[in-house]
């Protein structure tokens, strides 16, 4: 009752504002058509016909629908060999980093524990000073992991911020349920496993759903560490595709293009459709844990 | 961002340090891998910065390779560098137009939302908003490649309003142009979600007391909306100061070619260019502290800065 008198109040004094209501809804409507309009105009013009592409015709849906962009795409590209590298190191790297990230974070937020001070410093002075490019790549090198999955998924798997928020989430678990376990004679591990794990749910979707994006979008650790195509993950076979004049070592295409059977960008939109296709499915159910991440990150970081 | 320092209650009466250490072997052995990962991963490259200083040959290590003659010989070669100035300019200008465009969108998109009714519809807008934030920069380059390209988007446009079809992939300026649109859709919805919970954390009688005294919209935004958000521009203010010189390499790498080199080439694609394809170690190590320090020094001349004028807003 008290809200709809208040709304009737609030509504007297908005009425002078009520054109700029309106504006404000069309301008938000405007805006959010150009924050979909490229990938729907992507998707179109890989379907469409050349004569289409060409007369520039082609704007919100597909004209003249063709599907040799992405036929030639399999034919020429293993894709699929792509997306199971991508997958592989995607849920390799995630559960790594989840593991280990969890074991010192816990260990962190044990009050009495002697290192605590050491190894919070320890873990500040990464966030303020890294080693660069070069250095890093002269480790993995010198370790034996280059042109290895592990170069991608072994440097990331711990890293300091991580460390402080899911011991941040750890601390807002009461302190009295350890105490207990370990009255039980229950071990650390196991207190970490059985009591803080299962509780913990909300920031293991979180962090996961993150950690697999993460992977899932680079490509530049993969450019730096990953020579053998038959190895590299989805995005540098768009990147091999687009950028490095892929589309002249696949012939089949480019004699397709050559002779106006199809356009260039058939193939290489078909290509970015596979590439984001993945992560624009899924992002209507992971994008509440990725607000709640960022949330997370800004109060507590 | 201080940390609120808890007073911890000693339970058990302290002991010496190795009987402690003994007792608690359980939780050391925990933190053990990770401690190693990080030593590892984190530690020996930041010891690899000496080779900026060194000689660096493979078979001899960091530590066994000679020390340059002077030590600071790198550096010198790079200022005396022919390129040296118009990289440091291009990396300055990339940096300066990113935070002038990509900087001030977000708090105007913010505060748009904010005075938005209609919750659903509020909710759907900020939803797409964040899409492109997911996207990767080979998707965000390859689209935009495709858009400058003859038949692409941007050409389409073009061509509609009666200009001539041209490569728009080609040339410094459609460079700098294409790098700043992409970075401001790609972070206008996302940079906005700080801002957003900063607004609605602010106390709603302000409002009321605001509606009482009849103030109209601009009134509330100007006194109550903006004192709201204004810790949190700070913050963002300082970061964008500070990450001036990191040009986003990654995206730059993407959309380099010949005909823009002379625009996108910057301290941090130099070092890659130099460092990973040409194989001069501890040149590229050398040019990439040169850009790790000058950027330290810049977050910590804009927190003084910031600390001056309004000791609240610091973040250190």
């Amino acid at each position: 009752m008290a809200k709809v008198k208040e709304k009737e109040v609030k509504s007297k004094i908005y009425i002078g504002s009520r054109t700029f209501d309106v504006i404000l809804i069309i301008a938000m409507g405007l805006l959010s058509v150009i924050f979909i309009y490229p990938f729907l105009n992507v998707l179109a013009i890989s379907l469409s016909g050349n004569g289409m592409i060409v007369t520039g015709q082609v704007t919100f849906y597909p004209r003249d629908i063709i599907l040799e962009g992405y036929k030639m795409l399999f034919r020429e590209e293993n894709i699929f060999l792509a997306y199971g590298n991508t997958i592989i190191i995607a849920a390799g790297g995630a559960l790594l980093s989840l593991t280990l990230t969890s074991l010192l974070a816990y260990v962190m937020m044990v009050p009495d524990f002697v290192l605590k001070k050491p190894l919070s410093y320890f873990l500040l002075i990464t966030m303020f000073f890294s080693g660069g490019t070069v250095p890093g790549y002269i480790l993995i090198r010198n370790l034996g992991l280059y042109n290895t999955w592990w170069a991608l998924i072994l440097p990331g798997a711990v890293s300091a911020y991580n460390v402080f928020v899911y011991r941040a989430f750890f601390k807002g678990i009461s302190l009295e349920l350890r105490e207990a376990a370990k009255i039980d004679g229950a071990s650390e591990f196991g207190i970490l496993t059985r009591i803080y794990v299962p509780l913990a749910k909300a920031l293991y979707a979180t962090f996961g759903m993150m950690s697999v994006v993460g992977t899932w979008n680079s490509y530049f650790s993969s450019l730096l560490y990953i020579e053998d195509p038959k190895k590299q993950p989805i995005q540098m076979v768009l990147r091999r595709v687009v950028f490095a004049s892929g589309i002249d070592n696949m012939t089949d295409t480019h004699e397709m293009i050559t002779s106006g059977k199809m356009n260039q960008l058939n193939v290489q939109y078909a290509c970015v459709i596979m590439t984001m296709g993945p992560i624009l499915l899924a992002y209507p159910f992971v994008q509440k844990y990725f607000v709640k991440g960022m949330q997370v990150g800004a109060v507590k970081g | 961002m201080a940390k609120k320092s808890k007073n911890a209650v000693a339970v058990i009466p302290k002991k010496n340090f190795w009987t402690q250490i003994k007792r608690q072997k359980g939780l050391l052995l925990m933190a053990l891998v990770p401690v190693v990962f990080i030593f590892i991963f984190n530690y020996i490259p930041i010891y690899g910065i000496l080779i900026a200083f060194k000689n660096y040959k493979a078979s001899k290590g960091v530590w066994g390779s000679a020390w340059l003659d002077p030590f600071y010989k790198n550096f010198v070669t790079f200022f005396k560098n022919v390129n040296c100035g118009r990289i440091i300019v291009n990396t300055l200008r990339i940096g300066i137009s990113t935070v002038i465009c990509t900087f001030p969108a977000p708090i105007i998109y913010a505060l748009l939302l904010n005075e938005m009714k209609g919750r659903k519809y509020k909710k759907v807008v900020q939803t797409i908003s964040y899409i492109p934030h997911f996207i990767s920069m080979v998707v965000i380059c390859s689209m935009l490649n495709g858009f400058c390209s003859l038949n692409g988007l941007f050409n389409d446009m073009r061509f509609t309003l009666g200009l001539e079809r041209t490569n728009l992939n080609a040339g410094g300026t459609n460079f700098l142009i294409m790098y700043v649109l992409s970075a401001v859709w790609q972070s206008v919805g996302w940079g906005s979600i700080l801002y957003l919970s900063a607004l609605t954390n602010v106390d709603t009688s302000l409002y009321d007391v605001a509606n009482i005294d009849g103030a109209n919209r601009w009134q509330k935004m100007k006194n109550i909306a903006i004192p709201a958000i204004l810790p949190t521009i700070t913050i963002v203010l300082i970061m964008n100061v500070g990450g001036v010189l990191n040009s986003d390499y990654q995206k730059i790498l993407l959309m380099q070619n010949s005909t823009n080199r002379d625009i996108s080439e910057t301290i941090a694609t130099f070092v890659y260019t130099v460092g990973i394809q040409e194989g001069r170690f501890s040149y590229s190590t050398a040019v990439n502290l040169f850009q790790s320090v000058v950027s330290f020094i810049l977050v910590y001349g804009a927190n003084a800065v910031t600390r001056k004028l309004s000791p609240d807003n610091s973040m250190f």
